[in-house]
């Protein structure tokens, strides 16, 4: 049986529910993408908060707070296996207890650690690449990361930017993160602001596009390093390099 | 001269100090504006690859110095521009707003005199604590000579200060920053390290007691100006470990900006792979508890171009391998070419539960590449060559690329 969710960690944990107490998931899938076939039925999983908070206690009894984290990381990938890795790594967590936090190279193992590694790392790469604009009202940021990072953001610039009103906005999935100066919510809509021209603003911008370019060693000119750092996708998105031209 | 221009200016005298990272402190916001995270964060990257994590910029670059490597020295010239500290702090809170920084790393000539020039580096500081409530990364450059009362208050709103030695040597100092000697640069030196200290138990006993340069000092030193040979370097380092608790010692591989006759030419390319290679030494120092004269000695004071200073000790010490991975101790581990501190603590943990078989090494980060030849695996040798010294060396060598032709 194929086990169809909304598409929420919630969802997810209670299709995980259902696969234990009554009958077994062969597979778990968002709804909104699920592709029909004739030969395996299928069922929708309405997600109930309860039944997933009894899921996740689970886990963190029985097996660990570093594996909820883990499995945590990877529902926020791209990766389009995810809930199947997470299923197949939470069983073995369930029979080993903490133990699974050991065997790193197990195949069932093995590929939560490499996608969750992917996650945390984009996550801890926009905590730096990420650019706010004054607005005037209040701060205003834009990304478009490969993976569903945007919350792991949110507790950094809350506590970083206390004291100031400022949105981050996901373009790619429309979500925003928005912080009324002490606490942030997650919204599942976001228009792109409307930033006035203010002169304040774009001279800051050039200030640092003009440092930007000043700061790197003629002699030590490395651009595919450059590269590697700050890949094209990311830079229509970066000051730094809309002003210098180095898109 | 604007804001630009001056940035422009203080930017460029400041880009050839390499020690910019804001590591090595998590501090959270109390109401103001500002935190740092311990692992540090990179905002972006310049043209030459290298990371961007703080506004590193020169209070001023006028400078009563003249030390020859150095392009602020007072004989060149050069545009001058001094920034007043509450531009500074501007900059710094604005940029910071913006998230384009993860603070400040701020450096300066010497106007007028050492001490006039460490005042104006606390007025930054002091703006930036106590009138914005800045709790993020600061590192401050200590200009030697100034008095230790400055150096002191400071150092009480600093993350991290430095003091550049910059010549490995007296002799090589004498020659190329005569009016610098080493007792001078290492009084501060020490001050800072004897304060961290008494301060450490203090706030053992008074927990309000104000944090001294939490994050530690580190230090930079010139690669390439002088003779100097990797064995001075790495024993100077080794030195300022363990005689002043430095956090770091950086290397910077020299960028020819002046002509003298003890400077090597102007169109010497800056020795990259050497300071590399020092780079990896200094984490076999840090990390893998090594000694300066297991990586370096008198016979071969320079370190291997061709291999890592990790693999050149293994195939001097062949004796001591191959290693079996299911027994080695934690030491033991860290000493095998392609073994790295994350790859020991794996293989530790996971033979608690059970043998580890050749087959695992690879996905718990083991480079078996260069590892093979220096382990077995449940009593099995893997290298396909028997284990010694010449024929070891002659497998990993790296094979020359072939070099493309230029058609233009
Ligand atoms: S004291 Fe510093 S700024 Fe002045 S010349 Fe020497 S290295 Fe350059």
């Amino acid at each position: 049986m194929d086990y169809l969710y909304d598409g929420s960690f919630d969802g997810l944990l209670t299709s995980i529910y259902y696969s234990y107490y009554e009958q077994k998931a062969h597979g778990i899938y968002p709804e909104a993408s699920y592709q029909f076939n004739m030969f395996t039925p299928s069922t929708v999983i309405q997600s109930d908060p309860v039944l997933a908070a009894r899921v996740y206690d689970a886990i963190d009894r029985k097996i660990s707070v570093y594996s909820l984290m883990q499995i945590y990381y990877v529902y926020l990938s791209n990766n389009p296996a995810k809930e199947n890795l997470i299923l197949k790594y939470l069983q073995l967590g369930f029979q080993l207890g903490p133990k699974i936090d050991s065997i790193h190279s197990h195949p069932e193992v093995l590929p939560i650690r490499q996608t969750a590694k992917k996650v945390s790392f984009e996550a801890e790469r926009f905590l730096g690449l990420l650019r706010f604009t004054d607005t005037g009202s209040y701060l205003y940021a834009v990304l478009e990361p490969d993976h569903n990072i945007l919350i792991l953001l949110a507790d950094h610039f809350a506590d970083r930017l206390a004291g100031e009103r400022f949105i981050i906005h996901d373009k790619k999935r429309n979500l925003a993160i928005i912080c009324n100066k002490k606490e942030w919510y997650l919204s599942d809509s976001s228009e792109e602001a409307a930033i006035p021209d203010s002169e304040t603003e774009q001279f800051y911008q050039e200030l640092w596009a003009k440092y930007f370019t000043r700061i790197s060693i003629e002699n030590r000119k490395n651009k595919k390093l450059q590269s590697h750092f700050v890949p094209q996708r990311y830079r229509h998105n970066l000051v730094e390099f809309r002003k210098s031209e180095l898109l | 001269m604007g804001t630009l221009e001056k940035l422009a200016v203080l930017a460029d005298g400041a880009k050839y100090d390499v020690s910019c990272a804001s590591s090595g402190v998590n501090k959270h916001n109390q109401g103001g504006i500002g935190n740092s995270k311990s692992f540090g964060i990179c905002h972006t990257w310049s043209a030459d690859g290298r990371c961007v994590s703080l506004l590193k910029i020169l209070l001023t670059n006028y400078c009563i110095y003249n030390c020859n490597y150095c392009v602020n020295r007072n004989q060149n010239d050069i545009p001058r521009a001094s920034f007043t500290p509450r531009e500074v702090a501007d900059l710094t809170i604005q940029f910071y707003r913006r998230n384009y920084i993860e603070g400040l790393f701020l450096s300066s000539g010497i106007e007028r005199s050492p001490n006039h020039t460490m005042e104006r580096i606390y007025q930054v500081l002091d703006i930036l604590r106590h009138e914005y409530h800045f709790y993020g990364y600061i590192h401050v450059k200590v200009i030697p000579g100034a008095d230790p009362a400055l150096v002191n208050k400071t150092g009480l709103l600093a993350d991290r200060m430095s003091i550049n030695i910059e010549q490995p040597t007296e002799q090589s100092l004498k020659l190329l920053a005569p009016q610098k000697t080493l007792p001078v640069l290492f009084a501060p030196m020490n001050q800072i390290h004897h304060q961290m200290t008494q301060n450490a138990s203090e706030r053992k006993i008074f927990r309000h007691v104000q944090k001294f340069v939490p994050a530690g000092q580190s230090t930079q030193m010139i690669v390439g100006a002088s003779k100097d040979s990797d064995l001075s370097i790495i024993k100077a380092t080794e030195t300022l470990y363990n005689r002043f608790q430095l956090k770091r010692v950086y290397y910077s591989a020299y960028v020819p900006v002046n002509e003298g006759p003890n400077l090597p030419a102007l169109s010497t390319s800056p020795p990259l792979l050497r300071e590399h290679r020092l780079y990896q030494a200094d984490w076999l120092l840090r990390f893998y508890s090594f000694k300066a004269d297991e990586i370096v000695n008198e016979q071969s004071p320079f370190l291997d171009t061709d291999f890592d200073p990790k693999i050149s000790w293994a195939l001097r010490n062949m004796q001591l391998f191959p290693l079996e991975i299911n027994q080695a101790s934690y030491e033991e581990l860290l000493r095998i070419p392609g073994v790295g501190v994350t790859s020991a603590q794996r293989i530790i943990r996971q033979r608690r539960l059970g043998n580890i078989s050749y087959n695992h090494l690879k996905k718990m980060g083991v480079v078996l590449k260069r590892a093979k030849y220096f382990i077995t695996c449940q009593g099995c040798y893997y290298g396909g060559i028997p284990a010694e010294s010449a024929l070891v060396r002659q497998a990993l060598t790296p094979v020359a690329k072939p070099v493309q032709l230029c058609l233009f």
